[in-house]
Formats: C-alpha cells, sequence, structure tokens
C-alpha cells in the first residue's frame, strides 16, 4: 500500500515536472513582431513552399511538422503532424488567416476551425500538374498576390518546359521503381495514381510497376518480376537503409538492372513528392537522376 | 442482544460516514480536475471569462471575452473534457465491474482484447460505410459506429469468459492467454481491413489506436454520451451482487442471485460502455486496470463504494490526463493513451510483481 502511494506520486511529479519545463517553451514563441500585419499559419509542406514562393514567408508565424522547406520554417512553432494538429494549438498561435491542405488532418478539426471565425481556406493537392497551378493561383488570390502568382506559375512552365526540352535529347524511358522505406521492415511501392506516377512520367520515366494501384507491400518476388532500372527512395528512406549498400541488401534487389548497376537514387522528400512550385524542379533533377546519358545539362 | 444491535448501529454509521467522506472527496476531485482542464490549454483562458462565456447564453453581459474564446471553450474544449470525464467514468467502472466477474484484480478492458474488439468492428464501419449505398449511411450512420464497437466488444467479453471458464471458476491464466489470442487475432484482421483501404485510413487508426480525444464536438458526442451513461449507471446498481460473486458462484446461488443472468447483464453492460468509449475515443489503456486498484488499496474491496468511487476517480485521472496530453508539447499534443500507458504499464508490473509475493497467480 504504501509503495502503491510511493509510485503514484513519483509519476504525477515526474509528470508535472515535464508539465512545468514544458510549459515554458510553448509560451516563448507567443511574442509578436509590429510589422507583420497578417500572422498566417500553414498547414502541409507543399502549401508551405507555395506561401513562401508569393512572398508571405515572413507573415507565417507556425507551420506543420512535413514543412521542412525553406529550412527557415523548422524553427518556428509545430502544431504537430497530419492527425495529431489540433484546433486549439492552430488557435492558440493567435492566427489571422489559416491555409490548410485538404484532407490533412482529422475531418473534425476543418470543421472546428471553420466554427473559430478565423479566415481558413483549403487546397487540394491532388498531385498532378494542373493541381500544382491550380493551387498557386488559388493561394495567391487569397493573400492577394494574383500578379506575383502569375508570374509564379509562368516561372513553373519554363521549368517545365526546360526539363521537357532536355528528355527532348534522348529516347531512353527507364523503368522507375519508388519504394517508400522507414527502415528493412516497412517497404512499400508506389503504383498507378500515386505521386510516384506522375512525377516519374514528367521526368521522362515509366511506372515499373504499371498493374500496381496505390501503395503496396514491397515483395522481392514483385521486384524481380518489374525489373526497375532504377530505384528511387527519399533521402529520409535510403538514410532508414542505411545508403545505397543497405538498399542493395534488400531480397530480390541484386536481381534487377537496378541492382547490377546500382541505380540506386534519392531525392528530398518533399521535394519529389510535394507538387509546389519546385516541381519544376524536382521534374529536372529527377530527369537528370534516371537519364545518365545527359548529366552535361544543368539546370 | 441490545449491545449487539447498537455495535451493528455504530458499525452502520461508521460505514456510511466513510463513504460520504470518500465520495465527496472524489467527487470534489472531480471538479477540480474539470475546472483545471476547462481553463488550461493552448488558448488562455480565464477563470472570469469562463464564467461570463458559460453565463453569457443565460442573459449574461458580453463583456471581457471575445468570439474566438468563446468558440474555443464551447465548440472545443469544453465537448473535449466532457467526452473525458465520460470515457473516464465508462472506462474504470467497467474495469472494476470486470474484475469483480472475473473475481481477478489483473482484468483490464484492453488486457483481455475488449477494447481491441471494439475496434475492429469501428474499423470495418468505417472503411466500408463509404461503400454503403447513401441513404442507409445517411440514416443509420451515427449510429452504426457506437453499435457495431458495442458488438465487437461483447463478443470479445463472451469469449474471454467463456475460454476462462473451468468448472465454474475463472482461471487467470486462460484468461490472459485468450486475451493474448484475441489481441493478435483482432491486430491481424485490423491489419487486413487496413491493407484493402488508403493510407489516410491507415493514419486514421494509428493515431486512433493510442486513443484520440480532439475530435469531440457536441452534435458527434450527443448521442453516444447517452449510451455511455446509461450502461455507467446501471452497473453501479450490481454492487451487491459482485460482492456475491466475490465469495464464489455457487455461494452467490445460495444468498439469492440469479448467477448467469447477473453474469450477462454485467457483461452486456461493460461492453457497451467500453464499445461506446472506443467508438468516440480509440483505444485508451490501463484506466481500467489502475483506478479500481487505487480505490481498493485505500477502501478495500467493497463493491458498493468501489464502483461509484471508480467512476468519479476515472473521470478525474482521464481527465488530468488529457489535460498533459494537450498541453505538454503546446501548439502540438501527444496521444493520451501514451500518458495512460506511460503511467499504467509500470503500475501493472508492480501489481505483476505483488500478486507473485503473494502466490495469487
Amino acid at each position: 500500500m504504501r509503495t502503491l502511494f510511493l509510485y503514484t506520486a513519483s509519476c504525477l511529479f515526474a509528470l508535472a515536472f515535464f508539465f512545468g519545463c514544458a510549459s515554458k517553451s510553448a509560451d516563448a514563441p507567443q511574442a509578436t513582431e509590429a510589422n507583420k500585419s497578417e500572422r498566417i499559419i500553414t498547414i502541409g509542406g507543399t502549401i508551405t513552399e507555395i506561401t513562401c514562393a508569393l512572398g508571405a514567408c515572413d507573415q507565417i508565424v507556425a507551420t506543420d511538422r512535413t514543412s521542412t522547406y525553406p529550412p527557415e520554417m523548422q524553427s518556428l512553432p509545430s502544431l504537430g503532424y497530419r492527425n495529431g494538429i489540433k484546433a486549439e494549438g492552430i488557435i492558440a498561435q493567435n492566427p489571422t488567416l489559416i491555409l490548410a491542405e485538404a484532407a490533412y488532418m482529422s475531418p473534425d478539426i476543418y470543421t472546428q476551425l471553420e466554427s473559430a471565425g478565423i479566415p481558413f481556406h483549403t487546397f487540394e493537392n491532388k498531385t498532378n500538374t494542373a493541381s500544382t497551378f491550380t493551387m498557386i493561383q488559388e493561394i495567391g488570390k487569397v493573400l492577394g498576390k494574383e500578379e506575383k502568382a502569375k508570374v509564379l506559375n509562368e516561372e513553373l512552365e519554363i521549368a517545365l518546359q526546360k526539363t521537357d526540352s532536355l528528355l527532348a535529347q534522348t529516347t531512353e524511358e527507364p523503368k522507375v521503381l519508388f519504394v517508400y522505406a522507414r527502415g528493412h521492415g516497412t517497404l512499400s511501392i508506389c503504383g498507378k495514381e500515386t505521386f510516384a506516377e506522375t512525377i516519374i512520367s514528367l521526368a521522362g520515366g515509366t511506372l515499373a510497376v504499371p498493374e500496381v494501384e496505390g501503395y503496396k507491400p514491397l515483395t522481392p518476388e514483385a521486384l524481380i518480376k518489374a525489373n526497375p532500372d532504377f530505384i528511387l527512395f527519399f533521402n529520409s528512406g535510403l538514410e532508414s537503409l542505411g545508403g545505397i549498400e543497405g538498399a542493395l541488401e534488400i531480397q530480390g534487389v541484386m536481381q534487377t538492372n537496378a541492382g547490377k548497376n546500382k541505380n540506386i537514387i534519392a531525392m528530398d522528400g518533399l521535394l519529389l513528392s510535394g507538387f509546389s512550385s519546385r516541381l519544376g524542379k524536382a521534374s529536372y533533377n529527377l530527369a537528370q537522376l534516371i537519364h545518365p546519358e545527359l548529366t552535361t545539362a544543368s539546370l | 442482544m441490545a449491545t449487539i444491535i447498537t455495535s451493528y448501529r455504530n458499525k452502520r454509521q461508521q460505514l456510511l460516514t466513510k463513504e460520504v467522506l470518500v465520495l465527496s472527496g472524489l467527487g470534489a476531485l472531480l471538479l477540480t480536475a474539470t475546472l483545471l482542464s476547462v481553463s488550461t490549454g493552448a488558448v488562455n483562458i480565464t477563470v472570469d471569462q469562463i464564467f461570463s462565456i458559460l453565463l453569457h447564453p443565460l442573459g449574461g453581459t458580453e463583456e471581457g471575452f471575445t468570439k474566438q474564446t468563446e468558440v474555443v471553450l464551447w465548440n472545443i474544449r469544453l465537448p473535449r473534457v466532457v467526452l473525458s470525464v465520460f470515457i473516464g467514468a465508462a472506462l474504470a467502472i467497467a474495469g472494476a465491474s470486470l474484475q469483480g466477474l472475473f473475481r481477478n484484480p489483473l482484468v483490464e478492458p484492453g488486457l483481455i482484447g475488449v477494447s481491441n474488439g471494439a475496434a475492429l468492428c469501428a474499423i470495418i464501419v468505417i472503411v466500408f460505410s463509404k461503400h454503403l449505398p447513401e441513404q442507409l449511411s445517411a440514416a443509420f450512420g451515427t449510429y452504426l459506429l457506437p453499435f457495431s464497437a458495442f458488438l465487437g466488444s461483447l463478443f470479445v467479453t463472451v469469449l474471454a469468459y467463456r475460454i476462462s471458464q473451468r468448472q465454474g471458476k475463472t482461471d487467470i491464466a486462460l484468461l490472459i492467454l485468450a486475451g493474448v489470442a484475441i489481441n493478435a487475432l483482432t491486430a491481424a484482421l485490423i491489419g487486413l481491413v487496413l491493407y484493402y483501404d488508403d493510407d489516410t485510413a491507415l493514419r486514421t487508426f494509428t493515431f486512433w489506436s493510442l486513443g484520440d480525444l480532439g475530435g469531440a464536438s457536441w452534435q458527434k458526442i450527443g448521442f453516444s454520451l447517452f449510451i455511455i451513461a446509461i450502461p455507467v449507471a446501471l452497473l453501479t446498481l450490481y454492487h451487491a451482487a459482485l460482492d456475491a460473486l466475490a465469495l464464489g458462484e455457487a455461494e452467490a446461488g445460495h444468498l439469492g442471485i440469479h448467477v448467469e443472468r447477473v453474469k450477462y447483464t454485467i457483461i452486456i453492460l461493460s461492453a457497451l460502455a467500453v464499445g461506446a468509449s472506443v467508438a468516440m475515443a480509440g483505444t485508451i489503456s490501463f484506466v481500467g486496470l489502475v483506478v479500481p486498484h487505487m480505490i481498493r488499496a485505500v477502501i478495500g474491496p467493497g463493491h458498493r463504494l468501489l464502483l461509484p468511487s471508480s467512476i468519479l476517480l476515472g473521470a478525474a485521472l482521464l481527465t488530468l490526463a488529457d489535460l498533459l496530453a494537450r498541453t505538454m508539447v503546446a501548439p502540438s499534443e501527444i496521444p493520451i493513451g501514451v500518458i495512460t500507458a506511460l503511467t499504467g504499464a509500470p503500475f501493472f508490473i508492480f501489481l505483476l510483481l505483488q500478486s507473485k509475493h503473494k502466490r495469487m497467480l
């Protein structure tokens, strides 16, 4: 019985201590600077990137965990990740404008935010070129920066054309397999109707697994059957496997063209899958990676 | 003879005084926890503001607070606190009742698979209700989720109960092993259901499996609070039966208890409370285990006081746990299941060690 009380008491003390320490740091980012007219909260890495590219970067006061670009966004208060984001945390940052990716948080949060009376806008990221142009235009409209959005879209058009003209120099269409990895135990491949299908085709490659739809676990036999020329990862995913050497150890990889030629490639996750204003750069970089015959060109 | 009656009366008086003391103490604790939880959060709301906001619809002045503070309090924080009170109460009394019924203090709705059974059926509804005809899901949408979670938890409770029976007695080793098997089976079936859905469902489930009180809204919780409150209230009526069952099923029968009927009523009521809780907030573990133990350590095993005390303490503790979950890393938050498991799991190990010393296992 005494042990019981000691145990309960020590648990409560530990929690209270943690609580005390944490609440101090939670108060810190509340300070505002006088020259900022809007206090914007962006939810979703793509929305953050576009908002920044439109020139509203210094008005963003808090973001979510996927907003890793530009890097300074990571020093802002983080509201959490996807379903972990809660309405009160957002409102507590005293935003005057909330920009969020549609279907990113749990559905209840959208309802709660709407009832709070803070201007709140959602944007659908369908991970294709058309949706990127639309998002830039719509966010530009909300921010009152239609002109800037127009310029940004023209720049994106030019960047995408640059990838096309790069690809015009080759007739190769390598088979690319995107693998989402979180350590050796967790490997998924992306099939049709995922971001991977679109970005691979923009970069002049073909999807190595056209018969797969959505995200599916990777099996050695399917890997050998698909026989990709390139295996593509997020940087973080390749790191979780222990780099290229680790990726070559995945069962079945050495039996594919990609494994034999050590064609294991990786790109920044947000750049590759975000379909933001950097889409032109993403497709160009990937095109260079999967078309080594063209390496002399550069952006 | 007279002295015996007097001493009996004194004893009875003492018991009543103790009950009043314990219940009012726990009631005060719950009230404090609720007030603390309502007034603390990522958005700053002072106690004065809370009172003006609460009085506003009753004709109070609209001074001292902004529209936004009012919305945060009414639409976000208050429903959340109410939900944590109800779910804490439901999990604790379900734990206390099942411990009494199985005549073993190590039983917990999560441990014997009840929560996972509810989760499995809820997941099936979430994933497959998209494919239902629209009129059907519009008509039954609100009720389908808690109802199927109830069926899941009911099925698992009966299954665990049947497996663990040996010559009319509950064998704890069998019960725990049945729990392991049921948990493995439901986890596998949940995995199978999620395989056929997209990654959004998977993400939703990951957060859900650690408990989440964040989506509470009045519209959403109205019906479910109702079906939590009724079994919680009804369970408190079974204190005498649970006390009698503690002596053994045959002995309880001699005392005039309809053993079979009582057993299944308690199972159904507990399953309803846990099923509705899981449908509302996912699986929150260890509350049902820890709370009855804390009460028993202080006031002893009598169910007459144990059941209502568990309600009050369960509600207070889950409200405090939720307060920690949403303020420790504000503006983000920690899943509530992490907090309850972080304190509950070591507690469970402590109970196991104690049972080992007493040779109860």
